[in-house]
């Protein structure tokens, strides 16, 4: 709760009827910072902007605003506004009047308005289309406008609901070197919800993963990858692997596992007992293949499947019960490798990570297995 | 090549409602038109054509003094009408989240029960042992019966209001069903309190199917006879009550037909004039 925070989230719960839709989040938002909220649909994601904006009223807890609490304070009352994800432009107002709409609330004239307006018209590139109907932009085009339009208060906070998600992909990754560049310039604090994993790990500052309501891990986006606070943060970021273990040896700073009779070296602070029954992960990208150099975790496998990606080889490795993917830089592949080879597959005991086995129903799967 | 099929198919599937318009508004407004031009003798109708009928509705007063009396309380029938409906359809199209459909329901039942039905019942409300006078008297306020409630003006825009509030609430209610939600999440972001999201927002999207419900409303207590008959006494001689006797009871068929093309190029002048302002259908998204 220091001055200098933009947002600060004390405990803000939310439940609709019996259903809890966000569960004691707690942050707090630094100015100019560029928050996310990730996670799939139906985590809270939303339902958290919606209550920073003041569309929802949170059921528990406390928000506070520049350190003034707003828990209660309506929308209309609140310096911060939403870029909807369908941009809600008002389809009766050219673009000039949408974006005058939010002076006209503050009862800014005309003549000092018009200055403001083709100030945030400039900043998103803009100028020329001030007299068109929303029904007569592209989608990228109605985005911006709506961006301009929640800019032209100079908010506490900027607020986006997945504003990219009707865009096509191509121009989505425009959108996001743009928003970002934005932020930069104006430097207003940014709240950002996603599910696009790729699109919050490039942007932000910190990423709050969210599942049912709850936020499992807030940090940036290296703390994100390389040190996920759950099994379900660590599958829903980039590409693991998943194998079961079993814990042998454990002194807090190494931990020694069990894996298909395997010895699996972890040098990483474990909570697990010995003998307790494990998950353990590991990076696609970290898994080597023949590796030159010695490393501590090594096992022969056999090659069950290679596939071709462009950049990259995915190679899937059977040991014994266990399935392990690689996933190798094309340059580096070893072009000799046939299906059914024995390979040496190895990876380096700082990249294993392990979780207590009962986090395996929260593993998000993707890989075409798993379906 | 697609656009060129399009077009005569098109065409075929127009045939159906121009067939059906031909027969039932077309020719018989034909009919109409042409016999407003003849003239009636006795109880034979002459069919030289004459302008006669049109020269007595120029030159008798009493026939515009009616029109403007009866366009009058039209108007003023259109305008309680919507003010009755347009903040029903919006509590129930905004503020109400359970039981919307059976609000709904409840507000367009009145259309099923007959016309006739509904009309004796305003009698006994408004009448001398009507249920205004009857629950008056009977808490003390009065002694006597009022009687200022029936057979007047204000009898009529009463009953006509009520008739006219479904035809409103209708159009009005699906103007609002289309306007999309987050536009009032938007307003109420950038600043608008209720009051100024109903005003920027919901009235300007809600206008087009106010327009139509007014139109819709003008029109049935423009051509009402029926209710004016029924509960206007003296004073509720309106101009589809002279219409309507021209036909029925001076079976001066020609004159009632003048008569009735007037009114009816009258209706076509408001539509066309107030159409301009919105769609008709009621949805100023559709384009």
């Amino acid at each position: 709760m220091k001055p200098d925070n933009a947002i600060d989230l004390v405990g803000v719960t939310k439940k609709f009827d019996e259903v809890t839709a966000v569960r004691e989040f707690s942050t707090e938002i630094k100015k100019g910072e560029f928050f996310s909220l990730l996670g799939p649909s139906g985590c809270g994601k939303t339902t958290t902007l919606r209550m920073i904006a003041g569309l929802e009223v949170p059921t528990e807890g406390r928000i506070l605003l520049e350190g003034s609490d707003v828990s209660s304070t309506p929308a209309y009352r609140r310096n911060v506004n939403t870029v909807f994800q369908d941009y809600a432009l008002f389809p009766h107002m050219s673009v000039r009047k949408n974006i005058y709409f939010p002076l006209k609330m503050k009862r800014i004239s005309r003549s000092e308005a018009e200055p403001r307006i083709e100030r945030v018209l400039r900043l998103v590139n803009m100028e020329g289309f001030a007299n068109r109907l929303p029904q007569q932009l592209s989608g990228g085009q109605r985005q911006r406008i709506a961006l301009a339009r929640s800019l032209v208060n100079e908010p506490a906070a900027l607020l986006l609901d997945e504003p990219l998600g009707a865009l096509d992909f191509k121009l989505r990754v425009a959108m996001q070197k743009v928003l970002k560049d934005i932020q930069r310039n104006v430097g207003i604090t940014f709240i950002y919800v996603t599910h696009d994993q790729s699109e919050a790990m490039t942007m932000s500052d910190r990423i709050a993963v969210m599942k049912d309501g709850l936020a499992h891990q807030i940090a940036s986006p290296d703390e994100i990858y390389n040190n996920p606070a759950t099994a379900f943060v660590a599958s829903f970021i980039g590409d693991m692997n998943f194998v079961h273990g079993t814990v042998r040896d454990n002194d807090g700073k190494t931990c020694l596992l069990d894996v298909e009779g395997r010895k699996v070296t972890a040098n990483r602070a474990v909570d697990l007992g010995k003998g307790a029954e494990a998950l353990v992960c590991i990076r696609t990208e970290r898994v080597q293949i023949n590796p030159q150099r010695s490393v501590e975790n090594r096992g022969s496998a056999t090659l069950s499947r290679i596939v071709y990606r462009g950049t990259d080889y995915e190679a899937t490795c059977r040991i014994g019960q266990s399935e392990i993917r690689a996933v190798v830089q094309a340059v580096a592949w070893p072009t000799e490798l046939r299906l059914g080879d024995t390979v040496d597959v190895a990876w380096s005991a700082e990249d294993v990570i392990v979780f207590p086995r009962e986090e395996e129903a929260d593993v998000i799967k993707y890989s075409a297995e798993a379906v | 090549m697609k656009r060129r099929t399009s077009k005569p198919r098109q065409f075929i599937k127009g045939i159906p409602i121009a067939v059906w318009m031909l027969a039932l508004v077309v020719v018989p407004l034909m009919f109409t038109f042409l016999m407003s031009f003849y003239s009636s003798s006795g109880l034979m109708i002459d069919t030289t054509l004459t302008l006669e009928n049109y020269r007595l509705f120029f030159t008798d007063p009493l026939y515009a003094r009616i029109l403007f009396k009866s366009i009058r309380l039209a108007l003023v029938i259109s305008v309680l009408s919507i003010a009755a409906a347009f903040p029903l359809a919006y509590m129930v199209s905004f503020k109400i989240r359970r039981g919307r459909n059976m609000l709904f329901m409840l507000c367009i039942i009145p259309l099923w029960v007959s016309y006739l039905v509904r009309i004796i019942a305003w009698r006994t409300i408004l009448g001398n042992r009507g249920v205004i006078n009857s629950a008056l008297m009977a808490i003390g306020v009065i002694k006597e019966p009022l009687t200022f409630f029936l057979y007047n003006q204000f009898a009529i825009a009463i009953t006509l209001t009520y008739i006219c509030i479904p035809f409103v609430f209708i159009p009005v209610y699906t103007a609002l069903e289309k306007i999309p939600r987050n536009l009032l999440d938007a307003s109420s972001d950038l600043g608008a309190n209720e009051l100024r999201a109903f005003v920027n927002v919901v009235l300007p999207l809600g206008l087009p199917g106010l327009i139509t419900g007014f139109i819709f409303s003008f029109i049935i207590a423009l051509g009402d006879y029926i209710i004016p008959l029924q509960l206007g006494g003296t004073q509720g001689i309106m101009f589809g009550n002279l219409v309507w006797s021209q036909f029925g009871f001076a079976f001066n068929w020609p004159l009632g037909a003048a008569l009735g093309f007037i009114l009816f190029a009258i209706a076509v002048t408001i539509l066309g004039l107030t159409s301009k302002f919105g769609t008709t259908e009621g949805g100023f998204l559709s384009e």
